[in-house]
């Protein structure tokens, strides 16, 4: 008896201690393991228990039970005590820095001109318009004479024309996006509602002018088509295009293929009307050009100008993109630096 | 054209400002891009006379001067030499603000105080330097404003005219666009005549032989005549148009060129052989020399105005070197003509001459002025010269001037304008502009168009002036009837080049914008590399530049220089698209063009990133984004084939892309030589896309497979294989085994010496995947079996063990 409470004292210091030594979960697992779990020690006395004397068995057993209580609650506060230290030591280690980039490709820029082109189309189809494309290398028909340019005339001077070496010699750049008109109506009866972007060509260069530049395009021809109905749809484009609240203004101008034509202009986005340099002073920009088209224009492709009447209008989009974003040199849109691209 | 206001209010006594004309103007039609007022910062400038002038005591270079506006007696300390006492000058009084900027303050100078500043002409913005002070004409009454002595206290108004509105190319055409829009009326100048001389008949004889070119010839003499120098206020006025004024003959001629519009020609009298003239076009080529010295070459059917012997003058365009004015002339022939406008445009072409003259000829001056601006000539002449004007006009095709009438109906304004014209807004806009009207039916009109509008010839032309002339302001907005569109081919491409932005975009790609036209020396040069063929080329005949000769045959050299630019503004990883046209005489439909995407990639294979994965981007990079994209397009299945036909490529690194069968597009690495020619030194990777063809039908929709319910097997196998086998080759002959081989991948491919020269090892994944039970051992066996037999037997592969 003596034996057994010595060593129940023995093992309950050993125990303590190999407890309170634990580094980490498995050491204390350790301990439990050859101290009171299911084969430890300590549970080897308490088995050996019922084979004492009775006068021994009640005492030995209470004082087993009592330091395997001991162990236990030694036991969990260690474990309690290395699982907090382990988390904290984990939290930082594997802490991320979450700041630092993501993986993957950066994502590239659309070109100001592309973007502002796109936009354009996307409202006027959203105003009722669909899409038509149509040659860069022209011929002379479609680019001036149907449009009511006659050959001699001085309007052909309004535009410095690329002309393309051809056997019939009658090609050229076209000038502008009005030649996908006349193709237009030649393949369709009215109702015509379309919208033509396109790359156009002048001879032209410099700070406000590029050789190659993007016109979009407009046409709509039908029974009760009037300048009204043109002066609403440009308005709501620039609108949409601008912002509300800038005021419009459509002055008298000239273009051969329409008639009565109007050059539209909106309040300088800049100085908001009270003149700077980018609108020379006169609180103006010229954004588009507009008009109804011209009877002789129906006679080319074969519609009755009594019965039809229809509008036209074209805008240049690198001028249109220049305003929105500030750009004040219009071959930066062709360096494709990509430091400029960046910015958009 | 520039347009004095004071000359404009000789003509239309308008109520209107300066700016009010540009404004009315502007709103009309006639574009006023500028108005601005020519005294603009003469305010506190005054003519003086200097009354004494004495060295500055302590500084050489100055002097003290008293001056005098004829009231006050003014100290100026001036550091000019070029004045003397009873010189009138220029003086700016303390508080003037001068054009330049400069502001006088009371001031003392080396001691000595200057009560103002006399004037230089640069100071004043007259001129663009100035070796002293301005001296002004000796009877200059000293206290006048300087912008008045000057003829500056005026405004210069800029008029942009469009090519149907030649009647606008003058003073009086302007003021006619006023009187049209202010009701007020624009009244020509009178002419005064004392025709004291001999009968214009018996000094010369006037020939019109080709009458359908010249419709009409007049014509006036002067004799007597002194050539000087014009009068003060015509020759600045001529300066201030932009015409440098010559002398009193040539200035009246351009002179009436600006007030009426109408192109005038003096010959010398003495000059014209015969004497006589003749109008004709010659039915030879000949040589002629004009008046600005150059020799032209004439060809049949330009018109010609001739002596009796020979060429004095290019009808409208340019007068001849051997009639023109010279110092001694005394006697002057006035010509003032009507040309067709059709004739002056093309000989003005032909001879790549453009003038003052030609240019009005050519959008049309009025056929019925042309006597008028005879007799406004001698008249003015006569106004100050002693001259002796002969008797009487000659006035060949006068009698034909007629104008025209035009059918009008206030309906149709209302119809195609969108608001109602009341016939009577219309009578009275009519009125306004001379145009006189008759009733010719229900509702319908006739009006009669004076000559000088030559560009009113139908109702829609008077729809316009009735629109114009009312205000677009008054026009409603309404909007359009409409109907759902027609969901056209060409939207259905705009969508989809979205798609494939959008697409690389995420992959990080920018988008670039070049031109079209490429440098034809520059692809002749490299013809061989680029696969250049001439005889496809679409050339402009008239570039602007070297660098746009050639309208471009594929889009690799616009990236490849933009690349190679932004390397060279230190940035290295570029990655570009763009969506273009290609051009070929051999393409389709005689439209010589067909659209193109282009990609171009250089530098790391994930730009800005710090985990190890930034090597440099390869073959396989550009591989992995062509082929998702035509994915993402819709335009699959598509084949990847090895190509030689692309010499901008290297040999062994391009493929071509086919899909049904056609060419759909091509990557590779861009051939070495290139990338050299473009100053190029790391490796650069191109791809072009033919979208119309690569997308010309959609993929069919997928199709639903039942899914399996039992598990697959994976089994690999490494194997090696001469370099030569192609590796997709040997993953579809996998795939086909058995029906079990659902997928067949790579995971692994390496060379090396462990391997052998000449050979690569291929790690192949196979995945085994029954739809209807599980896969025995000896299933999975047998076609493990079969795939080892078709890499040894078909591919010479050698498995490998270890
Ligand atoms: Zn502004």
């Amino acid at each position: 008896m003596p034996e057994t409470s010595s060593l129940i004292a023995r093992l309950r210091e050993e125990g303590l201690a190999a407890i309170a030594a634990a580094r980490n979960e498995s050491d204390l697992l350790d301990a439990k393991g050859r101290f009171f779990g299911k084969k430890g020690a300590v549970s080897g006395i308490l088995k050996g228990v019922a084979g004492l004397p009775v006068e021994e068995r009640k005492a030995v057993g209470e004082r087993a039970n009592r330091v395997r209580g001991e162990l236990e609650s030694a036991f969990d506060s260690r474990l309690a005590e290395i699982r907090e230290k382990e988390r904290v030591a984990r939290e930082g280690r594997d802490r991320l820095d979450v700041t630092l980039p993501g993986r993957g490709p950066i994502p590239g820029h659309r070109h100001p001109v592309s973007q502002t082109m796109s936009d354009i189309i996307s409202v006027f189809r959203r105003l009722g318009f669909s899409v038509q494309g149509g040659p860069d290398v022209e011929k002379d028909y479609y680019n001036f004479e149907a449009l009511n340019f006659p050959p001699e005339h001085p309007a052909r001077d309004m535009q410095d024309t690329f002309y393309v070496e051809s056997a019939g010699g009658d090609l050229v750049l076209r000038t502008h996006t009005s030649p996908i008109q006349i193709r237009t109506m030649e393949r369709m009866k009215p109702p015509v509602r379309i919208i033509a972007p396109g790359t156009v060509y002048r001879s032209d260069s410099d700070i406000t002018h590029s050789p190659m530049f993007h016109q979009v395009e407009g046409l709509a021809v039908d029974r009760n088509i009037t300048m009204a109905d043109l002066k609403g749809l440009l308005t709501e484009f620039c609108r949409m295009t601008f912002g509300p609240g800038k005021p419009l203004r459509f002055r008298p101008s000239y273009f051969p293929f329409t008639e009565p034509s109007a050059e539209v202009d909106i309040q300088c986005v800049i100085c908001g009307g009270s003149g700077c340099r980018v609108c020379k002073e006169s609180g103006w920009l010229e954004i588009l050009g507009a008009g109804m088209v011209d009877p002789s224009v129906f006679g080319f492709v074969g519609y009755d100008a009594e019965e039809y009447t229809g509008f036209a209008f074209g805008m240049g989009v690198e001028r249109i993109a220049m305003l929105r974003h500030g750009i004040s040199d219009i071959r930066l849109f062709f360096d494709n630096d990509i430091r400029f691209l960046s910015q958009f | 054209m520039k347009i004095p206001y004071s000359w404009l209010k000789e003509i239309v006594d308008t109520r209107l400002t300066p700016p009010q004309v540009q404004e009315a103007l502007t709103m009309a039609g006639v574009e006023v891009s500028s108005c601005r007022f020519l005294g603009e910062g003469f305010e506190s400038v005054v003519t003086a006379r200097i009354l004494e002038m004495r060295p500055h005591p302590d500084a050489d270079r100055l002097s003290l001067c008293k001056v005098t506006d004829g009231s006050t007696i003014y100290g100026i300390v001036c550091g000019a030499k070029n004045m003397k006492p009873g010189d009138a000058v220029a003086l700016a009084k303390i508080g003037a603000r001068l054009p330049n900027g400069m502001e006088i303050r009371k001031a003392k100078i080396r001691g000595q105080a200057s009560e103002g500043m006399l004037c230089s002409e640069q100071e004043m913005k007259l001129a663009e330097s100035s070796a002293g002070i301005m001296i002004l004409p000796a009877d200059t009454a000293p206290g006048m404003p300087l912008a008045d002595a000057l003829g500056l206290s005026d405004w210069l108004l800029e008029v942009e005219i469009t090519p149907n509105r030649g009647d606008c190319l003058s003073v009086l055409g302007v003021a006619r666009e006023v009187a049209s829009i202010t009701g007020e009326k624009a009244v020509l100048p009178e002419v005064p005549l004392r025709e004291e001389g001999e009968p214009i008949g018996g000094l010369v004889r006037i020939d019109v032989s080709d009458p359908d070119l010249c419709p009409r010839y007049t014509a006036r003499v002067v004799t007597g005549v002194t050539i000087a120098p014009s009068p003060d206020w015509m020759r600045r006025r001529l300066a201030l148009c932009g015409i440098r004024p010559i002398n009193n003959i040539v200035d009246i001629t351009n002179y009436l060129l600006l007030e009426l519009g109408q192109p005038m020609h003096a010959f010398d009298l003495d000059r014209l052989r015969g004497p006589r003239i003749d109008v004709r076009a010659p039915k030879e080529s000949l040589a002629f020399t004009t008046l600005d010295g150059s020799e032209r070459s004439i060809e049949p059917g330009m018109l010609l105005i001739r002596d009796a012997v020979g060429p004095v003058a290019i009808a409208g365009v340019m007068g001849g070197a051997n009639s023109e004015v010279v110092d001694g002339t005394t006697r002057v022939l006035f010509e003032s003509a009507h040309f067709a406008p059709s004739s002056i445009r093309r000989t003005a072409r032909r001879l790549g001459l453009s003038s003052e003259s030609s240019y009005r000829f050519e959008r049309g001056v009025d056929p019925a002025g042309t006597a008028y601006a005879a007799d406004r000539a001698v008249s003015l002449l006569s106004r100050f010269a002693a001259v002796s004007v002969a008797k009487g006009t000659i006035d060949v095709g006068g009698e034909r001037v007629t104008p025209r009438k035009v059918g009008f109906r206030p309906e149709r304004a209302t119809r195609v304008m969108g608001r109602e014209y009341a016939p009577e807004a219309c009578r009275e806009i009519f009125r306004r502009l001379s145009f006189p009207l008759v009733t010719s039916g229900p509702g319908s009109w006739d009006v009669t168009v004076p000559t000088h509008r030559f560009d009113i010839e139908r109702e829609i032309d008077l729809v316009e002036e009735v629109a114009r002339l009312s205000g677009y302001d008054t026009i409603p907005t309404t909007y359009p009837e409409s109907k759902a569109p027609d969901f056209s081919e060409d939207d259905r491409f705009v969508d989809l080049q979205e798609r494939a932005f959008d697409f690389l975009r995420a992959r990080g790609f920018s988008q670039a914008v070049n031109f079209s036209f490429v440098s034809g020396r520059t692809w002749e040069r490299l013809g061989e590399v680029l696969g250049f063929d001439p005889a496809d080329a679409v050339r402009l005949k008239n570039p602007i530049s070297d660098e746009t000769t050639l309208m471009r045959p594929h889009l690799l050299t616009g990236l490849l220089s933009n690349v190679a630019d932004n390397v060279h503004r230190f940035v290295d990883d570029v990655r570009l698209y763009e969506s273009g046209k290609a051009y070929g005489t051999s393409y389709v439909d005689g439209h010589f063009e067909e659209p193109r995407l282009g990609l171009i990639l250089s530098g790391k294979r994930l730009p800005g990133d710090w985990s190890g994965a930034n090597a440099p981007a390869d073959f396989f990079d550009m591989k992995g984004i062509v082929e998702p994209l035509l994915l993402h397009l819709c335009a699959s299945p598509v084949h990847v084939v090895p190509t030689r036909t692309r010499p901008f490529f290297e040999e062994g690194k391009s493929a071509d892309i086919l899909r049904a069968g056609e060419v759909v597009g091509w990557f590779g690495a861009v051939r070495r030589e290139l990338l050299a020619s473009f100053e190029l030194t790391g490796a650069v990777f191109y791809g072009e896309i033919r979208l119309r063809e690569a997308t010309a039908s959609s993929s069919p929709p997928g199709q639903y497979r039942v899914l399996p319910k039992f598990p697959p097997v994976f089994r690999d196998v490494a194997c090696v294989f001469p370099i030569g086998v192609p590796v997709g080759d040997v993953l579809a002959m996998v795939r086909a085994v058995s029906p079990e081989v659902e997928e067949s991948s790579v995971f692994d491919v390496f060379t090396g010496e462990k391997i052998g020269d000449g050979n690569k090892s291929v790690g192949i994944r196979v995945k085994l995947q029954p739809l209807d039970r599980t896969l025995t051992d000896a299933e999975v066996h047998s076609i493990h079996s079969k795939i080892v037999k078709l890499l040894e037997n078909r591919f010479g592969g050698k498995i490998r063990t270890s």
